[in-house]
């Protein structure tokens, strides 16, 4: 009976609704008005929503607990939305930060309530009880943050790399130019010196004197001024240098082994006679020549 | 009763008892929980008085697809206070076989997943025996099992709830926001329940959908043990979930049917949005068509001059 009077009370209801939300429009066109948002909304409400003030009330009645209960049974905590009403939908950051500050301001607030009631808040640290989600799920989930941390850091490393190399590169072709120019510089003032002597003609005075700066003197020796140290090298030599004595030694045991061993090996006749070990007694190596009589594979 | 009762270091070891006459000691006794419903909507004369019975069976329909099954099962890991119950058949008249099962099994509510096209999912929310009944269109799911959701919390301790301003806006709002607190909200001397806060749920309206969210509250862990005013300062809250949002289609008046008391009128329905959109792209073919036969029309009512230089090199070969 109840149910009749408020099917009186909906028109009134109704034309409330459509004057607060201003529905003009037929239904038709808030369908193609839904066309650009095609997500669950309507952008004009249809005319016939009911909305039974009453009747909510009445139900709301019916099934709220009572008033004077303790707080503690229920738990709820209201939070004032403030400036957040603004939040879009669809910017998914700003709604969940929106989300996220809620419930922290709530937790807040219920935890002012809990201490003042002297009721136990967070979990002590040995307190071992079944979890909502399993160890193993756990597992997983580290190892995925695990993973997708080291691949940020792989990331940053790698990008890191390039960039040095880059600078490198950038350093080292400078170099190379500021190198280049020295040198021509320094050719250039020799060839003006000797230009220098030839119009004074040769005299002996201090006129020939270098006005430039050579250093120690070491600018036009080879490799830089000073800077590989290493000595006795003429420019026709194409031995290929000395190294150090211990690699030397190394060396040639080295090449003693690669020529016995190395790709694949000699063939036999190792130990066989040639001209020039047919007088050799005693052993050939004395660490003169390297395997010096056949030197066939190399 | 062989129960096993895991870490009941608050709760007391005596056997569990059906009726309740035996004498309250606050905070201390068992409740029964094989009693009628109706007691939960009785008011209680006095406020130390007032036992939370509530008492939720969640069920599905049959062809439920994997997402909203496992949503389905995360929500009864969520709530202690929930019994699960076997699949239900789609094509029965549900309000009644599903009242009658809410009876059978002495739940004071229900929350039933009906996955329909095995695309949509509606969720009813329903306060048994004469209790109104919501009934919501659920998206944007999230279950426990996605990996980003990294939190994790005890199994059964009771949450706090949050609840954005805007639940008082309105009559709907109230209604909703008190039935998502009874049935969500653990009972406090729930057998299965543990005896700390250390998640929250967010319940909040936005463009008039509710969402839901659940955090757990999680602190350093040195801490723990002494959470003053320092250790409030850095709780952070991690999410646990599921998650999901709910969008009201109609409140009723009964349980599962009744009179209409609230339709959502800014909802539109799946399958008309599907149905729009398949109109849209139906009508490219005939807007091509159109479009054809006006290049014809207009290319009679206008005709070209002829070109002096169309015979140019005809003669040529």
């Amino acid at each position: 009976m109840s149910f009749e009077d408020d099917d009186f009370v909906e028109d009134d209801e109704m034309n409330m609704i459509d004057e607060d939300e201003a529905a003009s429009d037929s239904e038709a066109e808030s369908l193609s008005d839904s066309d650009e948002e095609i997500t669950e909304k309507l952008a004009e409400p249809t005319k016939t929503a009911v909305y039974n003030r009453d009747g909510l009330l009445d139900k709301l009645q019916d099934i709220s607990w009572p008033e004077d209960i303790d707080w503690t049974h229920k738990l709820t905590v209201e939070i004032e939305q403030g400036q957040q009403a603004a939040v879009d939908v669809n910017d998914d950051l700003a709604r969940e930060m929106a989300f996220y500050t809620q419930a922290l301001v709530g937790t807040r607030q219920a935890f002012e309530k809990l201490q003042e009631m002297g009721l136990p808040f967070l979990r002590p640290g040995d307190y071992y009880a079944e979890m909502v989600k399993s160890d193993t799920h756990m597992e997983k989930v580290k190892s995925k943050l695990l993973y997708e941390k080291r691949q940020m850091e792989e990331a940053e490393e790698r990008r890191k790399a390039r960039d040095n190399k880059k600078m490198a590169k950038e350093v080292q072709s400078q170099k190379m130019k500021e190198r280049a120019k020295q040198k021509k510089d320094e050719i250039e003032s020799v060839k003006k010196w000797r230009k220098q002597r030839q119009q004074s003609g040769f005299s002996e005075k201090g006129a020939g004197e270098l006005d430039l700066e050579f250093g120690n003197g070491k600018s036009f020796q080879r490799g830089g001024g000073g800077g590989k140290k290493r000595p006795g090298v003429s420019p026709g030599d194409r031995s290929g240098g000395k190294g150090k004595t211990a690699s030397r030694m190394n060396n040639k045991k080295r090449e003693f082994r690669d020529s016995k061993f190395g790709h694949g090996g000699r063939k036999g006749l190792s130990k066989q006679n040639t001209a020039e070990t047919t007088n050799d007694f005693k052993g050939g190596f004395r660490g003169g020549k390297a395997g010096g009589n056949k030197r066939q594979k190399r | 009763m062989g129960k096993k009762r895991k870490h009941s270091e608050t709760e007391q070891a005596a056997p569990l008892k059906k009726d309740d006459s035996a004498p309250e000691r606050p905070k201390r006794t068992l409740l029964g929980w094989k009693e009628k419903a109706q007691d939960a909507e009785e008011p209680k004369p006095a406020a130390p008085e007032f036992r939370n019975k509530e008492k939720v069976l969640v069920t599905c329909s049959r062809r439920i697809s994997f997402r909203y099954r496992h949503l389905m099962l995360n929500i009864v890991s969520l709530l202690p206070h929930c019994k699960k119950d076997s699949k239900v058949e789609a094509k029965s008249s549900k309000g009644a076989t599903l009242n009658e099962l809410v009876e059978l099994k002495g739940s004071s509510s229900c929350l039933f997943f009906e996955c329909r096209k095995h695309k949509d999912l509606y969720l009813w929310m329903v306060k048994s025996p004469s209790g109104p009944s919501v009934k919501f269109l659920v998206n944007a799911v999230h279950t426990m099992e996605e990996l980003k959701l990294t939190g994790n919390h005890l199994k059964g301790s009771r949450p706090l709830l949050t609840f954005s301003s805007n639940f008082d806006k309105d009559v709907h709002w109230k209604l909703l926001k008190e039935m998502l607190t009874q049935v969500f909200g653990i009972p406090k001397e729930h057998r299965k329940s543990k005896p700390y806060h250390d998640h929250v749920f967010a319940f909040s309206i936005v463009d008039d959908h509710i969402w839901f969210r659940n955090y757990q509250i999680s602190v350093p862990h040195n801490e723990a043990e002494k959470v003053a005013r320092g250790g409030l300062d850095k709780m952070t809250l991690v999410e646990v979930g599921p998650r999901f949002c709910l969008n009201p289609i109609k409140i009723f008046g009964g349980s599962f049917g009744g009179p209409t008391l609230y339709e959502n009128p800014f909802y539109v329905s799946p399958n008309q949005i599907r149905a729009l959109e398949k109109r849209n792209k139906a009508g490219k073919f005939a807007k091509k068509i159109k479009a054809k036969t006006r290049k014809k029309m207009h290319e009679l009512s206008n005709p070209l001059e002829p070109d002096e230089f169309a015979d140019m090199w005809k003669d040529d070969e």
